[in-house]
């Protein structure tokens, strides 16, 4: 099985009953991990970084995520170079 | 007007008239709201599985919106496998439950369980309720939601205070669908005028997206040979002379080697499931692929589309049809090709003329196929029953075949045909079941005697779970492991016991006779019908396999022959083709 890539994904959410678990939910059973979150709710609007783990192509999660009723949009961020992680 | 008022007042709206459903505690204030309503039609099934199965075959039959309502706890536990039926198969549903109120939320509350989080994974879009004033809001965004672009369940779980609670009467405008913009054809109309050996493949998203007109149009106007998945089957014109039926697993070898030879693959409303598509490496290794569907997740999931056209399939199917009108494709010799495979390389199936043999299933779904009208629906089981119409009945129409396809949910025959007989009143609804997946749901003939429904019922009795059986035979050395049902109720018996009139036949020369008798009987009627425990469904992939790697019976006998084994042997039981089920043999048709 192929390393898994890290990524970071940034996205804006409506703030409803479940919203944080139906993304988390997707994320995992997509074939991702979480291993990092930064969420906030401002004005009405949940914004969260994340960053993820996964060896599937991340484009994949992404328009699975942007098909969530309660997400409003979904933006890749450059992914984290191998140097850097290092 | 409570919010239960509310709920019922947004039925009115959307021209909900038929629901199914089953009280309990928490859902009690929408039922009082009943007692009072006009012009909805509350089905009452005797299990909630039943409940959302039904409005699963009602949907499908129909394409409308199928309803189901249930109490909180094991009334929403109850609907999960139905739900998740739905949402497998892209349907369009609403899903109502009442929840313990508010303030006992968390608190561990009696019939309270996380239904918002347990449901997560298997809905398009699900609600927890906890403002009153959101409710008119909530349903009319649900009701959308459930019917626009993809289809899919959406669930709305409301607590029972909110359902008592008073809400002004809120003016609600409908929700207007998005309109996609028009997507360019073009490079896929360039793909299609290079390609040799272009093939169509389609799935059930051409019904869902109501475009069967017009892809057919497309479909007979260019000539392209094609193939269909399970949720397809129905799509193509019964004569139209390039299609090859489906695909995959049980699909036709004709089917599998198209797909195999193709230059081009012009995908329409499918996703390209495993059980289509075998071993991923080893699928169309020569096409290009123009993807066309109406969720844009599905592009690349799988297989990389070429060319990937997101959109209203019929608007594109029209497009297409335009386009190619007056400029025929140069695929003459590629059409004659599949025309031969198409005569010889079909789903075989040798009618036993022999008045005496022993009836086999095969047999039994083409005769059944050749004795319905046109407008027949069919509400199949799970099992080798369900791949037997699939391969051997005739559909006219797509929305004549109900079949679970993405959870392949033993039990969804039964209610579903209840559904389907709601949403067709005028219409002959079969259902053919297997004896295992019939006792799944068969408190379900109650609802069929209480509302006197014509379904007609057809149990394929092979004594065992015989698509388990099967794979126990070929994939796991034939070593048998709990699939026997020879213990099998008296399904005569039993279906009488719900007043509904039984016949069973277990000989080739009583079919026919048979079929006819329930078809011709004016309500509800059962036929029981004994069938080898060892026939198996031909041909087969290996789960996991290439489609190129097809098993059928000659293959398999030469197998066996050289592993020293008869064809016929079984290592734990001593029943024989010749041999009828034990049980219901007494009566027969004729
Ligand atoms: C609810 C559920 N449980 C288990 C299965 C696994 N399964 C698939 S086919 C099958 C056997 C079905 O037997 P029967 O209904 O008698 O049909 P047959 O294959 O004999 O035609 C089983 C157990 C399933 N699909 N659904």
């Amino acid at each position: 099985m192929s390393q898994p890539d890290q990524h970071r994904i940034y996205c804006e959410m409506n703030p409803e009953p479940a919203a944080i678990e139906r993304l988390c939910q997707v994320i995992r059973v997509r074939g991702f991990e979480v291993t990092g979150m930064n969420a906030e709710l401002r004005d009405g609007t949940w914004e969260m970084a994340l960053t993820l783990k996964g060896s599937r192509p991340v484009a994949m999660l992404q328009s699975q995520l942007e098909k969530l009723h309660t997400v409003n949009r979904v933006h890749r961020m450059p992914a984290v170079a191998a140097a850097q992680r290092a | 007007m409570n919010g239960a008022q509310h709920i019922l007042e947004a039925f009115h709206r959307h021209q909900i008239d038929t629901v199914f459903g089953y009280p309990g505690g928490c859902i009690m204030p929408l039922y009082d709201a009943l007692v009072d309503s006009v012009g909805i039609e509350h089905v009452l099934c005797r299990h909630e599985q039943g409940c959302a199965l039904a409005a699963d075959g009602y949907a499908r039959a129909s394409g409308r919106l199928g309803v189901c309502i249930a109490t909180s706890g094991p009334g929403a536990t109850n609907l999960i496998t139905g739900v998740a039926n739905a949402h497998r198969d892209s349907i369009p549903m609403l899903v109502i439950t009442g929840q313990v109120p508010s303030a006992l939320i968390g608190t561990d509350a009696f019939q309270e369980t996380d239904v918002l989080g347990m449901a997560l994974g298997i809905v398009k879009h699900s609600y927890l309720v906890t403002d009153p004033a959101e409710l008119p809001a909530i349903m009319e965004e649900a009701i959308h939601l459930a019917q626009d672009g993809r289809p899919g369940p959406v669930w709305v779980d409301i607590p029972k205070d909110i359902l008592l609670t008073d809400i002004p009467p809120t003016a609600m405008a409908p929700i207007t669908p998005v309109a996609t913009a028009p997507c360019a054809i073009d490079e896929a109309l360039a793909l299609l005028s290079e390609a040799r050996r272009p093939l169509l493949y389609s799935g059930g998203g051409v019904s869902l997206a109501g475009a069967e007109q017009a892809f057919r149009q497309f479909a007979d106007q260019a000539g392209i040979p094609s193939v269909v998945t399970l949720k397809g089957i129905g799509n193509h014109s019964r004569h139209d002379p390039y299609h090859l039926g489906m695909l995959g697993m049980h699909g036709s070898r004709g089917a599998n080697l198209a797909v195999d030879a193709c230059d081009l693959l012009m995908v329409v409303g499918a996703r390209l499931d495993d059980r289509a598509t075998g071993k991923l490496d080893g699928f169309a290794p020569n096409a290009r692929v123009i993807h066309i569907d109406a969720d844009a997740a599905e592009f690349n999931k799988l297989r990389k589309a070429d060319i990937a056209l997101n959109g209203d399939l019929g608007s594109l199917m029209q497009a297409f049809t335009q386009a190619t009108s007056g400029t025929p494709l140069a695929i003459g010799d590629w059409q004659q090709q599949c025309q031969e495979w198409r005569a010889t390389k079909g789903f075989p199936a040798a009618d036993n003329d022999e008045p005496e043999a022993p009836i086999s299933g095969p047999a039994f779904v083409r005769q059944l196929s050749r004795i319905t009208g046109d407008d027949t629906v069919i509400a199949c089981d799970v099992g080798q029953h369900q791949m037997w119409v699939a391969q051997h009945y005739r559909f006219a129409h797509p929305r004549h075949h109900l079949t679970s396809g993405g959870l392949g949910t033993m039990g969804f025959g039964l209610p579903a045909a209840i559904g389907a007989q709601f949403a067709c009143r005028g219409k002959t609804v079969i259902n053919v079941s297997g004896d295992g997946s019939f006792m799944m749901n068969a408190q379900e003939l109650a609802t069929i005697r209480r509302y006197r429904l014509p379904v007609k019922l057809i149990i394929m009795d092979n004594q065992c779970l015989g698509m388990v059986r099967q794979q126990q035979e070929l994939f796991y050395g034939n070593r048998e492991s709990q699939i026997n049902l020879d213990d099998n109720p008296d399904f005569v018996a039993m279906a009488r016991a719900f007043d509904i009139p039984a016949i069973s036949i277990q000989r080739s020369d009583q079919i026919r006779r048979g079929i006819e008798t329930i078809l011709a009987y004016d309500g509800p009627m059962l036929l029981h019908v004994a069938i080898a425990r060892q026939d198996n469904v031909w041909p087969i992939v290996k789960p996991g396999a290439s489609n190129g790697d097809m098993l059928d019976e000659h293959t398999q006998r030469h197998q066996n022959m050289s592993a020293g084994q008869t064809p016929t042997e079984h290592p734990t039981s001593s029943a024989s083709s010749a041999q009828a089920p034990k049980r219901n043999a007494k009566e027969n048709a004729a």
